[in-house]
C-alpha cells in the first residue's frame, strides 16, 4: 500500500516539476521571493542580535534555532501539502469527483496533486544554516538530536491535521478560501520563542492553536530545556488532532453531494 | 471624476459585502503584529532605549505598521496581471475612463476600509496591552505624517502598478510581483525598523524609494527626524513619487502597444 502510495506521489512529483520548469520566470520569481523573505528575516534577526545579547533568555543562536526550526516545519509542510490549497477548487471545479474514482485515497490524491519543488530547493539553505547553528550550541548529545527530529516530525504531522481540517471544511462549505492563509499568517508567531509572547497567547499557542508545539518545542528539546511530559504532551497533541482531522474529513466527505460539478 | 466616485462606493460596498472574509484577512494580518509586539517587548525587556528608539516609540512604531501596511500595501498588482494575462483589460480599454484611474478607485475604497479597521485594531491593541504610545509633541508632524502617508500609498500604487505590468510581456509575471512585494516588505521597514540593519545595507537600501514607504513616515510620526529633515525626506518621497508615476506611464503605453488581448 505504502509503495504504491509512493509511486502515485513520485508520478505527481514528476509532473509538478515538470511544470515548475515550464513556468522559468514564474517559478524564479517565487524562489527568489522565498529565499529573499528568508536573507532578510534572517539578517534582521542577527542584526538586533549585534545591539542586544538575549531574547527572553535566549542567546543569538538559540533565537535563529527557534526560526530555522520554524522554516523546517513549515517549509515541510509546503513541500508535501501544497496540494490542499487546491481544495476549494478541486470541489467547486468538480476534480474531486474524479479523485474520488481514483483507486487511491482522494486526502492523498489531493495533496499530491502540487508538490512545490521551490519550497524544497528553500529548504537547503535552512539546513545549511541549521547545521551551521548546532555547531554553536554546546552540549548537545544523540539524546537531544533525536528528540529534536522526532519533535519536528511530529509538528509537521500536526501541520498535516491542519491542513486536513482545511480540505474538509473546503469539501463541506465550498467556501472558506482564506482559511489556509489565516493558517499561513498565524503561523508567523511561530517564527520566535513561544517564551516570548504573555500568560494567555502562550497558553492559545500550546494548547489551542499548537504553533508553539510545532515551531518551538523542537528547538526546546535540542536545547534541552523540555521536560519529558512537555515531550509526551507534543505526541499527543499530534495524535488527537490527526485523528480528529481525519474524522472530520471522512464525515465531510460523507457529506459530499458533488453539487458543484 | 465622478464616474471614479461610483466606482469607489461600489467597490466600498463590495469590499463590506464580503464581511467574513474581510474579518479573517484582519485578524490572520494580526498575527505578525502581535508576534513583532512581544518580540520587542522582549527585546526591551529591562532597557529604556533600543538605538535611539524609547520604548515608546519602539512599541509605537510596531502597532503603526499595522496601520501602514493596511493602507499603503494594499494595491491591485495580481488583479492586474491576472487581467491582462487573461485579456480581460480589453473591456475596460474600450470604456470611457482611465485605467489607472479606475484601479486607483479600487484601491482606495479598500484602503478606506482597511484603515477603518486597522485604527479600530490599534485602540484595540492598545487597550489589551496598556501599550505605551507615542503621540507627536508638535502640532505640524501630524500634518507632515498624514502628508508623507498619502504619498507613501500613492508611491505603492504606482510601484506595484509598474512591476503588473510586466503582464503585457510575459504571462509569468506573478513570480517577479511575488519576488518584488516580499523584498518591498523587508526594505520599507515593514517588518523591523531599517536602522538596525548594518550602516551598509541601510546605505543601500535609502537610496532606493522603499524606505519611503513605511519606515520614514513613522520615523516623522515618532518625530526621530527634526523639522528640516522632515520636509527634505518628504521632498525625496514626492521626487520617488514623480518617478514611478512617470515610469507608470511610460511602461503603460509601451505594454500597451504589445498587448495581443490574448485570452480576451
Amino acid at each position: 500500500m505504502i509503495a504504491k502510495f509512493l509511486r502515485i506521489w513520485t508520478r505527481m512529483a514528476v509532473m509538478s516539476f515538470g511544470a515548475q520548469l515550464s513556468y522559468g520566470i514564474g517559478s524564479f520569481g517565487f524562489l527568489a521571493g522565498k529565499l529573499i523573505r528568508l536573507f532578510f528575516f534572517f539578517a534582521y534577526i542577527v542584526a538586533i542580535f549585534s545591539h542586544t545579547k538575549s531574547l527572553a533568555g535566549y542567546t543569538l543562536a538559540e533565537t535563529v534555532l527557534f526560526f530555522l526550526t520554524y522554516n523546517v516545519v513549515d517549509i515541510t509542510a509546503q513541500v508535501f501539502f501544497r496540494g490542499i490549497y487546491g481544495a476549494r477548487r478541486a470541489v467547486q471545479d468538480g476534480d474531486l469527483d474524479y479523485y474520488l474514482i481514483q483507486p487511491c485515497p482522494p486526502l492523498i490524491r489531493l495533496a499530491a496533486s502540487t508538490v512545490d519543488f521551490l519550497d524544497l530547493v528553500t529548504l537547503v539553505p535552512v539546513l545549511a544554516l541549521l547545521a551551521a547553528t548546532w555547531t554553536k550550541l554546546p552540549g548537545i548529545g544523540l539524546a537531544e538530536i533525536a528528540g529534536y527530529c522526532l519533535l519536528v516530525l511530529n509538528g509537521v504531522l500536526i501541520a498535516l491535521a491542519v491542513h486536513i481540517i482545511v480540505a474538509a471544511l473546503a469539501v463541506r462549505t465550498q467556501e472558506l478560501e482564506n482559511t489556509i492563509w489565516i493558517y499561513r499568517e498565524l503561523m508567523f508567531l511561530g517564527r520566535f520563542p513561544v517564551d516570548i509572547y504573555g500568560g494567555a497567547l502562550k497558553i492559545v499557542l500550546t494548547v489551542f492553536l499548537p504553533i508553539g508545539v510545532m515551531t518551538s518545542f523542537p528547538a526546546k528539546a535540542l536545547l534541552g530545556l523540555l521536560s519529558p511530559a512537555e515531550g509526551v504532551y507534543a505526541l499527543g497533541v499530534a495524535a488527537a488532532s490527526l485523528s480528529f482531522s481525519l474524522w472530520f474529513w471522512r464525515d465531510a466527505l460523507s457529506r459530499y453531494t458533488s453539487v458543484s460539478s | 471624476m465622478r464616474k471614479y466616485l461610483y466606482v469607489f462606493g461600489l467597490s466600498l460596498q463590495n469590499v463590506l459585502q464580503r464581511r467574513a472574509t474581510l474579518v479573517m484577512d484582519r485578524v490572520g494580518g494580526l498575527a505578525a503584529i502581535l508576534a513583532l509586539y512581544y518580540f520587542w517587548e522582549a527585546i526591551l525587556q529591562g532597557k529604556d532605549e533600543f538605538l535611539g528608539y524609547s520604548r515608546s516609540q519602539m512599541l509605537t512604531y510596531v502597532l503603526l505598521m499595522n496601520v501602514m501596511r493596511s493602507f499603503v500595501f494594499t494595491g491591485r498588482g495580481w488583479e492586474l496581471v491576472q487581467e491582462i494575462a487573461h485579456g480581460r483589460i480589453s473591456s475596460y480599454l474600450l470604456r470611457p475612463l482611465s485605467y489607472q484611474g479606475y484601479s486607483l478607485s479600487l484601491d482606495l475604497a479598500q484602503k478606506t476600509i482597511h484603515l477603518a479597521s486597522a485604527l479600530l485594531e490599534l485602540v484595540v491593541l492598545v487597550a489589551l496591552f496598556h501599550a505605551p504610545v507615542y503621540v507627536p509633541a508638535r502640532a505640524e508632524t501630524w500634518t507632515l505624517f498624514a502628508v508623507a502617508v498619502a504619498a507613501s500609498s500613492l508611491l505603492f500604487f504606482f510601484l506595484e502598478f509598474l512591476v503588473s505590468c510586466l503582464a503585457f510581456w510575459t504571462s509569468e509575471s506573478g513570480g517577479p510581483l511575488f519576488c518584488f512585494e516580499l523584498f518591498l516588505n523587508f526594505a520599507a521597514g515593514s517588518f523591523f525598523p531599517i536602522d538596525v540593519l548594518p550602516r551598509m545595507l541601510q546605505e543601500l537600501l535609502r537610496a532606493t524609494p522603499f524606505p519611503y514607504l513605511v519606515f520614514f513616515p513613522i520615523n516623522i510620526y515618532l518625530e526621530r527626524v527634526s523639522g528640516p529633515e522632515a520636509f527634505r525626506l518628504l521632498a525625496i518621497e514626492l521626487g520617488w513619487l514623480a518617478a514611478a508615476w512617470a515610469g507608470t506611464q511610460v511602461i503603460w503605453r509601451r505594454g500597451l502597444a504589445v498587448y495581443a488581448a490574448e485570452g480576451g
